[in-house]
């Protein structure tokens, strides 16, 4: 039981939590169960449904890990807003909470999502740094910062922020365009592309914005912002997305004056 | 270079591989502040499209001469038209507000050695422009200028 500060007991609040669940061998569609569950004061959303899946239910199915926002894992949807559960406090919500798989996505199973497309579309930006060939001094640099691979601080600000996804999937949930249109590579994926496109030991550029100015990608994004607002580590996708469009744009009229750089190999 | 330790993680899924439920939204989904906002800002688009119909009936107007040009101005009058543009003129300040709140983030770190301005100046320089542009519209439409 939890206490207050001066150590008097606060007793648990009874709340009806509603799990989405689907299971694949049974269900045509999702369908909803009803659990009371006893909630301490102190308890995350995630608390309520482990306490579910530990004592009412075992056939609960759902993704978590370490339980203080860095793994990404336990993204659901809350009273219909796309959450990290164990960021959430459960107090901020009334007696019934709707708890459901993250929007956008298919669902494996309950409050399981399918991820493979969200895998495929970080894949499709080439989120690894690209060198225009492997250079001798590249594995030089390997045993001494001081060589290429060594950046400033002001350049390692600019792509910082963007680095810091912890790959939740909470802007594919809230993205509108995601949600009309499935194939869009998504905020995620396109401020990891971003990230790399401004690490000053990155050389892909030319490539990665070869995709940006292809069809669903950043300009399908229309700046709703929803990504931004949900994300739980203020990464700002969208201004990610925002600053790829600028980027796309400035590197075809770059390739309408300058001859084409080289982008290298197809690592 | 390496390759990567597991090459075939992400290959393409086989079709039917696992049977999942289609993407869903929340019954509720329209109904979050943020979406309801959102919501708001995309609605507007049917504000502009009405007001460009109404453009291009003033440019025909204009075309067929003054008596016709009288009648569309004197039927501009009409207290259906004023609240329709009354309702445009919200629909644009919220529009350029959203824009404005968003367009600093928007900006590149850094063309060349040039780095913007911190958003404050971003916002303020676009709120001056803005209203400055406007009166001068209003004053030259008002015939006080030019």
């Amino acid at each position: 039981m939890s206490s207050t500060n001066t150590g008097e007991a606060i007793p648990p609040t009874q709340k009806t939590i509603i799990i989405t669940r689907f299971d694949p061998d049974k269900d045509e569609v999702p369908r909803k169960q009803e659990y009371s569950v006893p909630c301490e004061d102190n308890w995350k959303v995630l608390d309520a449904v482990n306490f579910i899946k530990d004592e009412l239910d075992a056939t609960v199915s759902y993704r978590w890990s370490c339980r203080m926002a860095v793994c990404g894992s336990c993204g659901m949807m809350v009273n219909g807003e796309p959450k990290l559960t164990c960021k959430t406090s459960l107090k901020e919500y009334g007696d019934r909470v709707d708890i459901e798989p993250l929007a956008n996505f298919p669902i494996v199973r309950d409050l399981v999502v399918e991820l493979d497309g969200f895998m495929h579309k970080f894949e499709a930006v080439k989120p690894w740094i690209k060198r225009a060939k492997e250079k001798a001094e590249d594995k030089a640099a390997l045993h001494d910062t001081k060589l290429t691979f060594s950046q400033s601080t002001e350049e390692l600000g600019n792509f910082k922020q963007f680095s810091m996804c912890i790959n939740c999937m909470l802007c594919y949930s809230a993205c509108p365009v995601v949600a009309n249109e499935p194939d869009f590579l998504g905020p995620a994926a396109i401020a990891l592309g971003h990230r790399y496109n401004m690490d000053s030991r990155d050389e892909g550029n030319a490539e990665r914005n070869e995709i940006f100015r292809g069809e669903g990608t950043v300009f399908s994004c229309s700046f709703a912002n929803e990504c931004s607002e949900v994300c739980p580590k203020n990464v700002d996708p969208a201004a990610a997305v925002n600053q790829a469009k600028f980027e796309a744009v400035i590197d075809w009229a770059k390739g309408l004056v300058l001859p084409s750089p080289s982008s290298g190999g197809s690592n | 270079m390496a390759g990567p330790a597991h090459p075939h993680s992400m290959a393409p899924p086989k079709p039917a591989r696992t049977r999942a439920a289609p993407p869903q939204m929340p019954s509720t989904w329209w109904n979050t502040p943020r979406m309801r906002t959102y919501l708001l800002f995309d609605a507007t688009g049917i504000i502009y499209l009405l007001v460009g119909f109404v453009a291009i009936r003033m440019i025909r107007a204009l075309a067929d001469g003054p008596v016709a040009w009288q009648a569309a101005m004197q039927s501009l009058e009409n207290p259906m038209y004023i609240g329709f543009h009354v309702l445009s003129l919200i629909s644009v300040i919220f529009v350029a507000v959203r824009f404005f709140r968003l367009f600093p983030k928007a900006q590149p770190p850094s063309i060349g050695p040039l780095k913007p301005p911190p958003g404050p100046v971003i916002h303020a320089a676009l709120y001056v422009v803005w209203i400055g542009v406007t009166a001068v519209m209003s004053l030259a439409l008002a015939g006080v200028i030019f």
